[in-house]
């Protein structure tokens, strides 16, 4: 299913602070890691993720380090930190009542 | 055969000529390609496959450089003549550089042609140089836009003519005591020239097939409005520039002073005339270098010194209700009512070019703010101001005669109350908002032409009409 812009663009910062929070990961891995999770739904186009990731640096969200991989190539390392970690609660927070309204509106109140 | 690594040189390539994106960001995106191709050739595709794949899945580059424009604004001032790590820009932006010092020295080097022909003391032939001017300054910067804009040769070098015709003009016309067609001249060339480099930084208005070009082309009110904004800033920037070029010049004499040295005729020979004729063209490449970075300073300047005019002008309107007298005897009064009459219509212009009025929608009824108004009451009484001045010149001739200068004067003025009344029109029926303020900008932009065909006036007809007095 095609998810619209908008959608990608609002969702895009939890979800990558999300998989940041687990472990520093680089740009190629976060993409991969977001088309398994989204069982293939969510399509990005690679080279919109490192806007992205550069935006969450220039707003101190994450931190980045060069790092070499087994095969000698040089790869951008990113890093949550403690402001990412925050930001990152405040916005699944928001997503979580977004997420429990639609629940509700489908299956009744009931199931609370 | 497939060579993957001039294919990824050519792909880097590409992605650079966007502008936006530097090195670091570069090495990134790379990693990123061959991780990508590393994953598909894994799944069994051929090399050429998985670069084909690759370069798709990383999308589309020039929506990629806009994204990264939009977080890298902040730091886009430092682009203003630091050097980038984009390579392309990079080299390109040598190139300019280079031409724009040649230029400056052609600037220079114009300003000594007189000096070929025996007219070298610029102190003994100060008319001759006055007159020469603007043609020694504007002339580098109608190059360098014909270059900037890679304009269309044949035409370009057409309208480039009037610069030569120009010099010949001033230069044979004769200049006879007290030289007021000659001082007049001398002032309103450069209008005329500013026109001619409004050609060239907007490029013709029809294409090689003579199909009009309504988008773009000299004119366009916008290309005009952008016009004005570049004559604004680039005299800011000359000012500045020509500041600390004073002081190093003192600085220069004064150390020479200390070891016995006279520095100052060569100084005054060679230093002062390169440093002046080559402002104009540096300026205009500091402010065409810095139009997309950074906000304007003339319009800010526009909004603070609104206010302060419509004082000076209401003072003056009291002034002159208190001593009414004066402004028609004192011929000095009215020269100086004319250059704040002037300052007022820039002051419009600029505040009308820092007002965001692209906008067409229905939100555009609620954007009359306090400005328009303070705009607006200036506009008034420049009306009156310009109408004292008017029947100061009526006096003036009805008692003197016609002259050359106060011909020009009658005529400017003339121009200006039109103009005038033209854009408090055009503001009244904005406030009734009966028309956008984008009407009001095109009119006013049109008008120019009219101070053109004036000035062209003024400089070709006045002094055949005033016996060259």
């Amino acid at each position: 299913m095609h998810i619209p812009k908008d959608l990608v663009a609002a969702s895009a910062t939890p979800i990558v602070l999300s998989i940041l929070q687990k472990e520093d990961s680089y740009g190629y891995a976060i993409i991969r890691k977001v088309q398994d999770i989204s069982d293939n739904q969510m399509a990005w186009t690679d080279g919109m993720l490192y806007p992205v990731l550069h935006r969450l640096e220039s707003a101190g969200f994450i931190d980045s380090y060069w790092k070499e991989s087994l095969n000698g190539r040089r790869r951008k390392y990113y890093h949550i930190t403690e402001a990412g970690i925050d930001e990152c609660e405040i916005l699944i927070s928001q997503w979580d009542i977004v997420h429990r309204a639609l629940h509700r509106l489908l299956h009744g109140k009931a199931d609370d | 055969m497939f060579d993957l690594e001039s294919q990824i040189r050519q792909w880097k390539t590409h992605v650079y000529s966007t502008g936006s994106i530097g090195q670091n960001d570069m090495e990134e995106l790379e990693s990123h390609l061959r991780d990508s191709m590393d994953e598909l050739t894994d799944r069994g595709l051929s090399t050429e496959e998985a670069f084909l794949l690759a370069v798709r899945r990383m999308g589309d580059i020039e929506v990629i450089h806009e994204e990264f424009s939009k977080i890298s604004t902040e730091d886009l001032w430092r682009q203003l003549l630091v050097p980038t790590d984009n390579p392309i820009t990079a080299r390109r932006n040598r190139k300019e550089l280079g031409i724009v010092i040649g230029l400056a020295l052609l600037g220079g080097l114009l300003s000594k042609i007189p000096a070929l022909f025996g007219y070298g003391d610029m102190d003994v032939y100060s008319l001759l140089y006055l007159r020469n001017a603007s043609i020694f300054a504007f002339f580098p910067v109608a190059i360098y836009l014909i270059w900037k804009r890679s304009l269309p040769i044949l035409r370009s070098l057409l309208v480039l003519s009037i610069f030569p015709s120009g010099a010949l003009l001033v230069n044979v016309y004769p200049s006879y005591e007290p030289h007021h067609t000659g001082l007049l001249l001398s002032l309103h060339l450069p209008m005329l020239l500013l026109f001619v480099l409004l050609y060239f930084f907007g490029g013709p208005a029809i294409n090689r097939e003579g199909q009009p070009l309504y988008a773009t082309g000299w004119r366009n009110p916008n290309t005009r409005l952008n016009f004005v904004r570049f004559v604004g800033e680039s005299f800011i920037y000359a000012i500045l520039i020509g500041m600390g070029g004073m002081v190093l010049i003192a600085l220069t004499t004064g150390t020479f002073d200390l070891i016995k040295i006279d520095a100052f005729p060569f100084i005054t020979a060679w230093i002062a005339p390169f440093g002046f004729f080559g402002l104009f063209i540096v300026a205009a490449y500091l402010v065409i270098q810095k139009k997309n970075l950074i906000e304007s300073i003339a319009p800010v300047l526009a909004r603070i010194f609104t206010p302060l005019f419509l004082l000076v002008l209401i003072s003056l309107i009291v002034a002159f209700l208190i001593t009414p007298n004066q402004a028609y005897e004192n011929r000095n009064m009215l020269i100086w009512f004319d250059i704040i009459l002037a300052l007022v219509l820039a002051l419009t212009l600029y505040s009308m070019s820092s007002k965001d009025f692209s906008s067409n929608n229905a939100s555009a009824k609620s954007q009359i703010t306090f400005w328009d108004f303070l705009s607006f009451g200036l506009i008034i009484s420049a009306v009156i101001v310009d109408t004292i001045a008017l029947s100061g010149i009526s006096m003036r001739l009805s008692a003197y005669g016609f002259s050359a200068n106060r011909t020009a004067a009658l005529g400017e003025n003339l121009i200006l109350l039109v103009n005038l009344l033209l854009l408090c029109v055009g503001y009244v029926r904005y406030f009734l908002q009966r028309q956008t303020f984008q009407a009001i900008v095109v009119m006013q932009m049109r008008f120019l032409s009219v101070y053109g065909v004036w000035a062209a006036c003024v400089v070709i007809v006045f002094p055949l009409l005033f016996g060259f007095r």
